[in-house]
């Protein structure tokens, strides 16, 4: 995460990398959400939200390595496909966790659901529809996976909760499903589409999936006023608000850095603002 | 859940399955008679509407699938059977196709008064269906511009396949939960892993049933038969919260 704006060389972090920081963050973030709402209220709900930031971020990636071998489609078709994937993984996952009784298995039964679902598809795509790119398999891993953890954590921060009766009320219910849905593949399909081309760097399309994740977690936090706890929206507004302009910040920095031919105010913003 | 409950709950519902597959199928089909320009088509520089086809694909199901909401609702107190299911895939798919033509015709305004072009196919040199040349009116430099008839009718049959599969998808899920919300959702998941194989498949733009690409459905519908069939396990496993 520690990338500086001072013209140094690309750091280029490797897929494994990227990965571990996605899944660990993603999962440990939505079971300090799910195990402390039962203990001390919903107020670390924005904990899950975080771990979906995390897991855009991932999912970026793996959009970014799979896209950049150019799959006739457009990036927003790859994007969509995983929360497709991931929706119906996840949901399985958290129903799972309900019928046995132990809500906490949810999110990783989703997540291994959506690993297992992604490299069936990816082999469908490379074998029998004939793609022929080499990572399909893994990328198509990466995003469905990225897309279970990116659903389940929104939708646990805005619930509240771990339980699959509560998330069905709170948040399919309400049909804030939608907005997760799209906010998050929006989230994990942008960073690449808007960064794509020749001078493409790492850093840079994944400092702008952080800013996207943090749109999807603040709009979020606002669905999550109608039915949690309004201290607890309140909060993971906040702390998405400030991971949003923190990120964007940073982004505009490295597209500052990355212009080849300098770059000039346009006159929208005043000179000092950015 | 133990083994057996898991082989219970397949058993009970294979029907459902077989629903979801057929579902899948016509949508993974429908896709590939839509006439998808993709950004070229957005410049007026090739056949198409100028979208990815997952954007039409999911706006047409979500419109077929709106449709089907409301006829299952009207349906409903009557207790859904055959001849309901008929009628709500028979209105979901209306539904598509409306949507698909309006986007269509509209499209179509917009490149003959707008951009000031002759709708033409440069895939065929006769249109299949008026028999009108196309040749001539293709500006050099472009593969086509707008829908010409041929597009249009192929356009509209993509919507019905469209809407019927996602209208199916959306009665199977409803007899194994009951729950609409949970129902559309999870129709709506199927329904776009179902539109972006083929969409790989045409790798972005066909023009219709006339374009050399449609030919290559078999592959589409092979692996659209695979992921629908997972999909399909994995969604009638899940129960309403009223259920279990």
């Amino acid at each position: 995460m520690s990338v500086a704006a001072g013209g140094e060389a690309v750091s280029t972090e490797t897929p494994n990398q990227v990965d571990t920081k996605g899944v660990v963050v993603g999962l440990v973030g939505i079971y300090i959400a799910g195990i402390t709402a039962g203990i001390i209220g919903p107020y670390l709900a924005f904990f899950a939200g975080i771990g979906a930031v995390f897991a855009t971020r991932m999912g970026a990636d793996g959009v970014r390595r799979v896209c950049s071998y150019g799959i006739g489609t457009g990036v927003p078709s790859i994007g969509v496909l995983a929360l497709g994937m991931g929706l119906v993984a996840s949901m399985f996952g958290i129903a799972i966790g309900w019928i046995v009784g132990v809500p906490m298995i949810g999110p990783i039964v989703g997540f291994v659901i959506a690993v297992v679902i992604g490299w069936i598809i990816g082999t469908l795509a490379n074998k029998v529809i004939k793609l022929n790119i080499p990572v399909m398999e893994r990328c198509c891993m990466e995003i469905a996976g990225a897309g279970v953890i990116v659903l389940t954590g929104l939708s646990v921060m805005i619930a509240g909760s771990l339980d699959f009766a509560v998330i069905i009320e709170k948040v399919v219910q309400t049909g804030f499903i939608a907005p997760v849905f799209i906010l998050g593949a929006l989230g994990i399909l942008h960073p690449f589409n808007a960064s794509l081309g020749p001078d493409e760097t790492q850093d840079r399309t994944l400092r702008h999936a952080y800013s996207t994740g943090a749109i999807a977690m603040t709009i979020s936090g606002v669905c999550s006023i109608a039915v949690l706890d309004p201290i607890a929206a309140t909060l993971s507004i906040v702390v998405g608000a400030f991971i949003w302009y923190t990120n964007f910040m940073g982004f505009v920095r490295l597209v500052q850095r990355d212009a080849g031919a300098g770059y000039v105010g346009t006159g929208l913003l005043p000179p000092g603002a950015m | 859940m133990s083994d057996i409950s898991v082989v219970g709950m397949l058993a009970e519902n294979w029907m459902m399955i077989i629903g979801i597959i057929i579902g899948g199928l016509c949508i993974s089909v429908g896709v590939h008679f839509v006439p998808v320009g993709g950004a070229p088509a957005a410049m007026a520089q090739a056949t198409g509407i100028g979208t990815g086809t997952v954007q039409l694909a999911t706006g047409s199901g979500l419109t077929g699938l709106l449709a089907a909401g409301f006829m299952y609702k009207a349906l409903a107190a009557g207790g859904i059977g055959l001849s309901e299911i008929v009628l709500i895939c028979a209105t979901g798919a209306v539904g598509a196709m409306i949507m698909i033509c309006v986007t269509m015709l509209v499209g179509n305004w917009v490149y003959i008064y707008g951009v000031g072009t002759p709708p033409a196919s440069a895939k065929v040199d006769y249109d299949p269906i008026t028999g009108n040349s196309q040749a001539p009116y293709v500006a050099p430099g472009t593969v086509g511009q707008g829908m010409p008839t041929v597009c249009f009718v192929s356009g509209t049959m993509g919507g019905l396949l469209g809407g019927l599969g996602g209208s199916l998808i959306y009665c199977m899920l409803m007899g194994v939960n009951g729950d609409p919300a949970i129902s559309s959702i999870f129709a709506i998941g199927i329904f776009v892993v179902n539109a972006v194989l083929p969409s790989y498949n045409i790798q972005g733009t066909i023009e219709g049933f006339h374009d050399p690409k449609f030919k290559r459905v078999p592959k589409a519908i092979v692996a659209c038969f695979v992921a629908s069939l997972l999909c399909g396990i994995i969604a009638v496993l899940i129960p309403g919260i009223g259920g279990v």
